[in-house]
This record gives C-alpha cells, structure tokens and sequence, in this order.
C-alpha cells in the first residue's frame, strides 16, 4: 500500500480532474447567475412589492413603501443590458446588496457559512460512522436478521420528511431526556440534533451501498483466495475488504451530497440554525434574489469543492484510478 | 473451511433459497395493496376528500372513519386514497421523465463521445450542483397554485444522476469486446441498445428510480415546508405531511398515514429487487 | 473456517472515530468568531445561562433600521419612543414627559424628559431626539399618516407642526418606527450601524438576523427615580421560525417565553409541568378583502351571501379552538371604543345566502357552482403563509363557498401580493389579518383603509360618504364620537367591504420560573423589566 509511488500519469490525472471540477464551478456559477436573473425578470407579481414585504413585514407594507424600493433598487432597466450588468457584477464577485437587509450579500453569506459546513461535516463523519459500519456489519451475514432490520430501517428513513425526523430526535433527547438543546446556536450541544437528523438519512443510504459492497467483496475471487490462503476473516477484510468497500462507498457520497445540501435547507430551518440554507429558505420567501443568487452560489460551490476533495481521496485509495 | 469457488452465487446461510422467494413476494404483496388502493380506493371509499365538517375536526379513528377526520373535518382515509393517487401517479411520471431523457442523453453522450460528451457531462455537472429547490421555485413561481410545474422541476433536478449512472456504464460497455464483435457483426443501433446496454443498464437505472421515487414524494413535503405549492383543498402525500406536522402531538396517526404509505411503497420496491441490483 | 462477526474496529473506523471526536470540540472551539462585521457586533454569542431571560418568536430582525425590525428592539426594551401607551389605550409619558396642542389644534409640543441618557453614556438632546424623527418621517412608516409640515426644536420641547387637524397625531409617536436612537447608531450616510437606545436594556452581543443579547442598563433609573431596577439582568431574542420548535423550546426549558402559539402547540402546552399559557385577545382581526368593484362582487346581496356563507364559530373552534373568536363585527371587543356592543351579529346561514345569491341572478348549475348568463361563479383568493392559520381559514371558507355554489380558487403567496393585486386591480379576494392595534387610536389606519380611495389592505373600489365624513370628523376633535364611530360600524357591518371572519387571541407560554407576566395588547413590549423570577 504505497501511495507514494510518485506516477507522474497520477498526479497528471489528479490536476486534470480538479480542472474539470473548476469548469464545473464556473459552469456553476454561470447557470446560478442567469437563472436568479430571470428571477427578477420574469416572475409574475411584483418583486418591489416583495421585497417591500421582506422588509417592513404585512402589517406595513403598502404601495408607497414597494415604490420607494422600486425607486430605490432600480428594477425598472432593459432586459439585456441589465444582463450583462449582472455577469459583469458576477464575474468581479461583487454579489450586491441584500434586498430585504441592505448588508453585503458576501457578509451575509460569509457569516452563514460557517454554521453551516460545522453542520455538514459533522453530519457527514456522523453518517460515514453510523452508516458503513451497519452496511458492513449487515453484508457479512446477508438475509441474516441485521440485514432485514437495517433494510426495513433505511427504507423507514428515506420515506420519513427530514422535520419529522428531527421533530422525533427533539421529542427523545430534548423533551425526554434532557441531553441535548432543542434548537438554537448558542450551545456547545446545539449542533448534535441537526446532524444527528442529516447524518442518519445519509447513512440510511450509505450503509445499503456499504452492505452490497461488503456482499459482492465477500462473494469476490480475490476475496476467497485470501481465505484460503489462511488469513482469517478479520485479516483478510483489513487488507483486501475494506479498501474495495470504501471505493463505491466514499464515491456514492458525492451523489450524496446533494441530499446533504437540500437537507441542509430544511433541518436548518426546524432547528433554527442560523446557516446558509436557513437564509436560503428566508431569501426565497422574501423574494430577495440577490440572497438568493448568492448562497445558491455557496451551495453549488460546496457541493463541488466537497465532490473534488472525494475526488482525491479516491484516487488515493484507488490505484486504478490513478491512471 | 470452506472455498467459495463461484463467485456469482449468494453465500449461504439460513434458509436462502426461501428468503429471497419470500422477499420478492412481499414486495410484490405490498406494491399491489397500494396500487388498488391508489386505484380503487378514492371510488370504493365514495367520499369526498374536501367535504369538512368543522365541528368534528381531529376527531379519532373509528369504524365508520378508520383514519378519522383531520384538522378541518375531512375523512382522512378519503384524502389519503386520493393523495396516493394523485401522488404516486405524478411521481411516476416525474422519475419516468427523468429517466427516459437522463439514460437516452447519458447513452448519446457516451456513444458520441468528444466534445459533445464534455459539454453535456459539464451541464449536467452544473445543474447537479444546483440546488433542486431553486430550480423548483423558480418553476412554480410562473405558475403559482398548479403541481405540474413542480414536478418538471423535479425532473429537471432528477434526470442528471440517470445521466451519470448511464454514461459511465455505457462507456465500459462500449468498449467491451462484446459489442464490439456487434458492431463488426454489422448489427445496428436498436440491436446494441436492447441486447448489450439494456440489460446491464436497467438494474442501476431501476435502482435510481426507486429512491428517486420517494424523493419526488418527499421534495413536494420540502416544498410544502417553504410555502410552495400548497393548492387546496388538493391532497397530495408530501403536502399533507407538511399540513398535519402541527397534529402530530394530538393526533399522531394523521401524519403517520401519508408517511406509511410512502413507507410501504418504498419498501415494496426495494424487496421487489433482485439481488444484483439491490441498493 | 468460523465465520466471527468484526470484533476490533478496523483501522479506518479508529482513525474516523478519533476525527469526529476531535471535530465537535474544534468547532465549539471555532463559536469564538466574532458575529456580524461592525466592530460593535463582534462579540460571540456564549451559551445562555440560567439567569439569562430567553425569549422565543417568528420575528426576524431583518435590518437594524427602525423601520424594519424596530419592534422587535422597543418590545425587548432597548430603544423607547416620545410616548408610551397603558392597557386601556390611554397615552403615558415615556421619553417626553408631557405633550400640549395649540389652541388652532396644529402644533403640538412634547416636552423631553430631563437627565435621560442613551446607552453610550451621550445625554439624550433634542436635537437627537429631531434627528431621529425626521429619519423615521423619511421612512416607510405611520408619520406620513398625518399631514406634518415641519418638526422642529425649541428649547427641550420637541415643536411639530401640521397642516391639518389630526387628533391622534400623539399616538403616532408611540409607533416603534418612531423609536429614539443616539447619534452614534448612524453611519455618514444615515443607516443604522448599531442600536444605542434609551431603554432600559441596551443590547450586549448581536447576530441579524436570528438573535441578541441585551443586558440591563443601570443608568436608565437616573432619569427615573421613582422606578424600581428591574429584576432580570440579562436577556435573549432568538427568532424561531416554526412554532413546533418554539414550543419544544419551552419544553425542553431552553425557553422562558414563547410567542405566537398555534392551537395545537397550546394544547400541548397546556399541562406542560414547565411553562403556564397567558393570553390576551387583540385587535387584531382576519377578514376577507373583496374587490367590490369585481363583477361578480358590486352587488351587496352577493357579499352578504358569502357573509352568510361562512362558518365563523366552526373556524373559531376547529381552527383556533377558541369559539369566542368568531367575528360578529369587524371591530374585536378588546377595540372598546369601536366595538358596538348593539349591533346586530354576523350570523351563519347558508340557506338565506343561496337564496340572496339567487335573487342576483345566480342559478345553481349541475356541478352544484352558480351560473349567470353564461359565466361562472369563480373568485381567486389570495392569501399569505407567513400567519400559519391564514392558509388553513381559507381552505375551510374555500369549502363553505362550495356549499352555496361559489368555485373559490385559493392561491397562497406572499403578502405583498394583496397590496400588488389592490393596486394592478387584479385582486378579488384577499385572505389577511389587519392589526387595527397598530396604532392604539385607529383612526388613522381606518382613515386609510376606508378612505375615500380605499387602501391596500382596506376596501377596494368602495368608499361611503358619511363614512370617510365620520372619519374625518373622528381625526380632529369631535363632539359626537360615539356616534360617528357607531356610524362607522353600522355601515361596515351593512355594507361589506371587508367581510370578517375571526378575530386573534395571542397566546404566550411563559416558564414557571418567571413571575408578573402580562401581554401587552399593543403587541409594543414584552414587559421585561417588569418580570421577576419565582423563587
């Protein structure tokens, strides 16, 4: 297991892939920004008149106060020429103003950020903890009743809507228990239930893929042959199982991110967890699209940066892969 | 110690051979009660899912209203017989308009290979990235109070992993040396399809629609959740999980209702799959 | 060859178990970045402690500016307005201790209190307290409700100066929108950087838009001897957007006070060992916004119909699981000035509609909705998510209608699009709750709403004489109010612009652990400084 054999063809093929995952950000960011456009444009009903009710909230929103953003926001130009104004503002990274607030888009995002990977990356190492080792556990006897149980399980999950997941995790450690906080950010705790909630609708998943991995290792040549050589099962799981298994696992986590990523959205929202996907939800309420523009964007990103890192780190643990 | 020489055959253990019959059979068991009840039920229960009576909101289960009323007086079992229907059926034709263009632009790309394929693989790489609830909104946004538009943005989110799944089969397939002897047998395009691509393809893409499925369901209960897509008095599976969210304190089994019967369609088509496919 | 179940954790597992646990901690570790990019912000939100006031609600602080979020910061008691206003409606002083009107009823003078001071130690000038109402005028807010030509200084007096007679001008200025800040809260261009009151409580840590700390600040009885120091130290607002989270909040203890509870979280709340239900009705009312100048609408006997139509005690029970909610006029009994307690309920009956919609003309068709001359009965109506029991009302009178034979099309937007559709004349029906309280004297918001061009969120296409002649009558000084107002009522009640349906009781939960708490039915405070803990 040598991973430094210095291929220069590996480390070619690790630049080449990272360079179609900086197209695939730009390409990103491209679609993002025309489409939030369009938003402004085309959709019926009134954008002053929406962000006039971000703002100012129903009691006190009236048509004097919609023209005064209308004025103020300039949402009266050309359709082309308003176009290029907002590639142009992209490409320099200057993602505007906030519609409702009047901050920084960028502030607002960058002070949203960090809650929200801190969710992310803990509901991923929950889910890889939680998931892989039911998957593996469950492949090694198939048909057995661990199997049936984490099947029935995973399917239980995946039909169940994450906020009634997360409402049930509340019920049991908060209202129950007492063990952890129900909602907010201000606790050392407080991030445990919403990655709680994400990471077992991840490893809903993950430990299928784990499982069939382990059955179709298990049921594999190599694998055999290591048995009969005379290793024993922990032995030969160690040195021929695990590394194959982690292959279809860690890659099948890139399809998973967009599950993390749109589930992120709801349980920040349950939990109120002052994230990007909370802000998302407001911004898309509020009709603000340059909130909107800007955290589809963060999310997009991740979504690719997160993807390059799996990336790596598979054709770290993957020879085949290298060339 | 035993050798395990074929490397295709299940492993043994306990009562093999009965447990995949069996598995197979409640699947099919399942998926058939849902289908007549999707089908069947709205006529055979004979009420009409938006008649309210206020007075008897919440009311418990009982024989004459097995799933009781809900939070305005509307028989429960009516709208979940409707909701099923309406519902799956969308879902349906969600995943299927997903998958058909997802595996048929995934097999060109592969087939076509240069530039074609990068700019594809590109697009659809963008649009993954995408948050699937932008791209919906947007949608629903030009056509507030209807579900279709909701579903062809489901689609629209949906049909990149057909997409990546097909094209990469479909790459280690082309290049086997079985289609390979086809192709210089003479045989043409329809024939490679059906008889080289298909049958590898299918089980992945089957795979892919039976979760998509539920995320269809579950992404109208997202939805639901931001304010979108509420149309009532329709029921739908995913909205009314989101309406009776409030209840499931006082009335637990009216949320329950939508969710088991998604439940029971999701696992009926996971045990309906045979082994190679499983996921 | 056995086959053994894994007993050691593989390698991988080992390495993954010691990273996640290592992560929590560097992330708690990471709480220390600082919060908002004002250097006046950039303080961490530390975990609460238990001598720390939470206080949970849907409100979000969508800016700092007073005209956006500013209730939020009047009702948490860090920045006070000219005047204050006592249960009963009647004007207290708070940072102006007396206010007179001259004898042509055109300038009024609010004298300040003296030794106030803001949060930053500066004393609290006039030119200060000009500063920010002259903001607040420039803003969307209820200044413009009044025709003010000028406000000026003059001495410690506060001089503003109409162009015509406006009776409740005093009650404008206990709007949160009104709110006193320090110079110092404004940047070069005028924007808000940092909220630096008067109140009672200045604001220790913030984070827009989900929560802030505010601590109390000792000096605010130097200007008030005769006040008590108030009990609680320390206090939090954590915008909370669902109302299951809210109530588990309580629950779980992590909340002292939660608001805007829906009947299904009171209900569980109820014999919560941890928190106890406090409510006051307010006046508040959800009613129907019709286009009266619709073609299906401008018939009175049609409004009434749909009047007689709906169920109001049903959707009080069922919906709000209060049947006292149910509106037997637009005006709620805690407006008791405006409630007429003689005038004659909205009633339910379905039969008498069909048989007035049948007089106009329409004749039920086969598929039960109504016809006439060809068309068909069909309205859309408009409604908002952001009051979780607007979409379920409508859906309960989406149904009534059906019964009389009206195929009602329920669209559930934003709220901007009921002003939207008054204004591009596209609305038909509007679902809304209007806050008649926003204002203690409601005059002013009646005075737009029934105008005589009707108002985005009053009439459309409908205006009475008399009624905008007893308004403007009730805007000045006026010898017959009792009766002007019951005038009001009656022609409304008649008429029927606005159809009411229920009106709104506010239901807090309040911890056990707290003692002396009340609602205020202006919704401006939260009485805070007012709260002692329980021993």
């Amino acid at each position: 297991m040598n991973i430094v054999h210095g291929d220069n063809r590996a480390i070619a093929s690790l630049f080449s892939a990272l360079g179609r995952r900086l197209l695939q950000a730009a390409l990103v960011a491209l679609l993002v920004g025309t489409l939030c456009f369009f938003m402004t444009r085309m959709l019926p009903g009134d954008m002053a008149y929406r962000i006039a009710a971000g703002r100012y909230g129903y009691d006190m929103v009236t048509s004097a106060a919609a023209d005064a953003v209308r004025h103020e926001l300039g949402l009266d130009r050309p359709l082309l020429s308003a176009l290029a104004d907002w590639w142009s503002k992209l490409w320099h990274l200057d993602l505007g103003l906030s519609q409702v607030t009047g901050q920084p888009v960028i502030h607002e995002i960058a002070e949203q950020l960090v809650p929200t990977l801190k969710l992310s990356v803990l509901a991923l190492g929950l889910s890889f903890l939680i998931g892989p080792t039911i998957g593996l556990l469950a492949g090694l006897r198939p048909g057995g009743w661990l199997d049936r149980s984490t099947l029935t399980l995973s399917v239980l999950l995946r039909a169940l809507p994450s906020f009634l997941l997360g409402l049930l995790l509340v019920l049991i450690f908060s209202v129950q228990m007492g063990a952890l906080p129900a909602a907010g950010h201000d606790d050392h705790g407080s991030i445990m239930l919403p990655a709680l909630t994400l990471a077992l609708g991840l490893a809903a998943v993950s430990s299928r893929v784990a499982r069939d991995a382990m059955v179709s290792v298990r049921s594999s040549a190599y694998f055999a042959f290591a048995l009969t050589k005379g290793l024993t099962l922990q032995q030969a799981l160690l040195h021929h199982g695990i590394r194959n298994v982690a292959v279809p696992v860690i890659s099948y986590l890139g399809v998973q991110l967009v599950y993390l990523i749109e589930g992120v959205v709801l349980v920040e929202t349950i939990f109120a967890w002052p994230g990007i996907g909370h802000a998302l939800v407001h911004a898309i309420f509020g009709r603000d699209v340059p909130m909107i523009q800007g955290t589809a964007l963060i999310l997009g990103l991740m979504f690719v940066i997160f993807n390059s890192l799996i990336d790596v780190i598979c054709s770290l643990i993957d020879p085949r892969r290298r060339s | 110690m035993t050798a395990y020489t074929d490397s295709s055959a299940p492993l043994p253990s306990s009562g093999r051979r009965f447990s995949l019959v069996s598995r197979r059979g409640a699947g099919i068991v399942l998926l058939t009660l849902i289908a007549v009840f999707a089908i069947f039920g709205p006529w055979l229960i004979a009420i009409d899912p938006a008649r309210q009576e206020l007075s008897r909101f919440l009311e418990s289960p009982s024989w004459a209203q097995p799933l009781g009323m809900d939070q305005l007086g509307r028989s429960m079992l009516a709208r979940l017989a409707h909701a099923t229907r309406l519902s799956l059926s969308m879902a349906v034709l969600g995943v299927l308009s997903a998958a058909i263009p997802g595996t048929l632009i995934g097999v060109a790309a592969a087939w076509r290979g240069g530039w074609i394929e990068r700019v594809l693989t590109a697009l659809a790489d963008a649009v993954l990235a995408l948050p699937g609830l932008l791209l919906v909104l947007l949608l629903a946004a030009f056509a507030p109070g209807q579900f279709w538009p909701l579903y062809v943005g489901i689609s629209l989110a949906l049909w990149v992993e057909y997409f990546r799944v097909v094209r990469a089969a479909s790459h280690i397939l082309l290049a086997s040396p079985q289609v390979e002897a086809s192709r210089l047998l003479g045989f043409n395009t329809i024939y490679l399809l059906r008889r080289h691509l298909l049958p590898v393809l299918l089980p992945r893409i089957f795979t892919l629609m039976r979760f998509g499925f539920a995320g269809a369901v579950l992404a109208m209960s997202a939805l639901g959740f931001v304010g979108v897509g509420l149309q009532p008095p329709t029921p739908e599976l995913g909205v009314m999980m989101i309406e009776l969210l409030p209840y499931y304190s006082e009335a637990p089994w009216l949320i329950g209702a939508p969710v088991l019967v998604l439940f029971m369609t999701l696992l009926g088509l996971v045990l309906l799959a045979r082994e190679e496919e499983a996921a | 060859m056995t086959d053994k179940y894994l007993a050691a954790p593989t390698r991988r597992h080992l390495l993954l178990t010691a990273l996640a646990g290592v992560l929590p901690v560097g992330f708690a570790s990471g709480d220390a970045l600082a919060h908002g990019d004002h250097p006046d912000n950039a303080h961490a939100i530390a975990p609460v402690s238990t001598d720390t006031l939470t206080v949970v609600g849907p409100w979000e602080l969508t800016g700092l500016d007073p005209s956006r979020a500013g209730y939020i910061f009047t009702r948490m008691a860090v920045a006070e307005t000219l005047l204050d206003i006592d249960d009963a409606g009647q004007l207290r002083p708070a940072l102006a201790v007396r206010w007179v009107v001259s004898a042509d009823k055109l300038q009024w003078r609010f004298t300040l209190r003296s030794n106030s001071r803001y949060h930053d130690g500066s004393p609290v000038t006039p030119g200060s307290v000009l500063n920010a109402l002259k903001r607040a005028q420039a803003r969307p807010g209820v200044l413009t409700l009044a025709d003010i030509r000028n406000m000026s200084t003059d001495g410690n007096d506060i001089v503003v100066t109409l162009g015509k007679r406006f009776a409740p001008l005093p009650y404008l200025f206990t709007h949160s929108t009104t709110q006193v800040l320090a110079p110092a809260s404004f940047d070069a261009n005028s924007n808000v950087k940092t909220i630096i009151g008067t109140g009672p409580y200045r604001i220790t840590a913030i984070s827009l838009p989900q929560q802030f700390d505010v601590e109390r600040f000792d000096d605010y009885a130097a200007s008030r001897p005769s006040l008590k120091l108030p009990t609680i130290r320390r206090a939090r607002y954590l915008s909370v957007s669902r109302t299951e989270t809210r109530t588990l909040l309580v629950q779980s203890g992590q909340a002292d006070m939660a608001f805007s509870l829906d009947p299904p979280s009171i209900r569980r709340l109820q014999n919560s060992p941890q928190a106890q239900l406090i409510s006051a009705m307010l006046p508040r009312t959800t009613y129907l916004k019709l286009n009266a100048g619709h073609r299906f609408l401008n018939d009175v006997r049609v409004r009434q119909a749909i009047s007689l139509g709906i169920e109001r005690s049903g959707i009080a029970k069922a919906l709000l699981r209060d049947p006292e909610l149910g509106a037997t006029q637009l005006f709620p009994p805690a407006m008791r000035q405006w409630h007429q307690d003689s005038l004659p309920p909205l009633r339910t009956d379905p039969l008498l509609a069909r048989q007035l919609l049948h007089q106009a003309g329409w004749i039920a068709g086969t598929d039960g909705i109504r016809y006439r001359l060809g068309q068909r009965f069909e309205l859309k109506l408009l409604t908002f998510v952001d009051r979780p029991e607007l979409p379920l009302i409508a859906a309960a009178i989406q149904e009534e209608m059906r019964q009389i034979g009206i195929a009602v099309r329920v669209v559930v937007g934003n709220s901007s699009d009921i002003p939207a559709g008054h204004r591009s004349g596209s609305l038909e029906m509007g679902l809304t709750a209007r806050n008649f309280g926003n204002l203690p004297e409601p005059v002013a918001t009646l005075l737009q709403d029934f105008g005589a061009d009707g108002a985005d969120w009053g009439a459309m296409n409908w205006s009475d004489p008399q009624l905008v002649a007893a308004l403007a009558r009730l805007s000045e000084e006026d010898r017959h109010a009792v009766q002007d107002r019951a005038l009001v009522a009656t022609t409304l009640q008649r008429e029927l612009p606005v159809i009411p349906i229920v009106w709104y009781r506010q239901t807090t939960a309040v911890s056990k652990r707290l003692r002396g708490a009340t609602i205020d039915p202006y919704e401006r405070s939260y009485r805070i400084s007012q709260l002692e803990w329980a021993r």
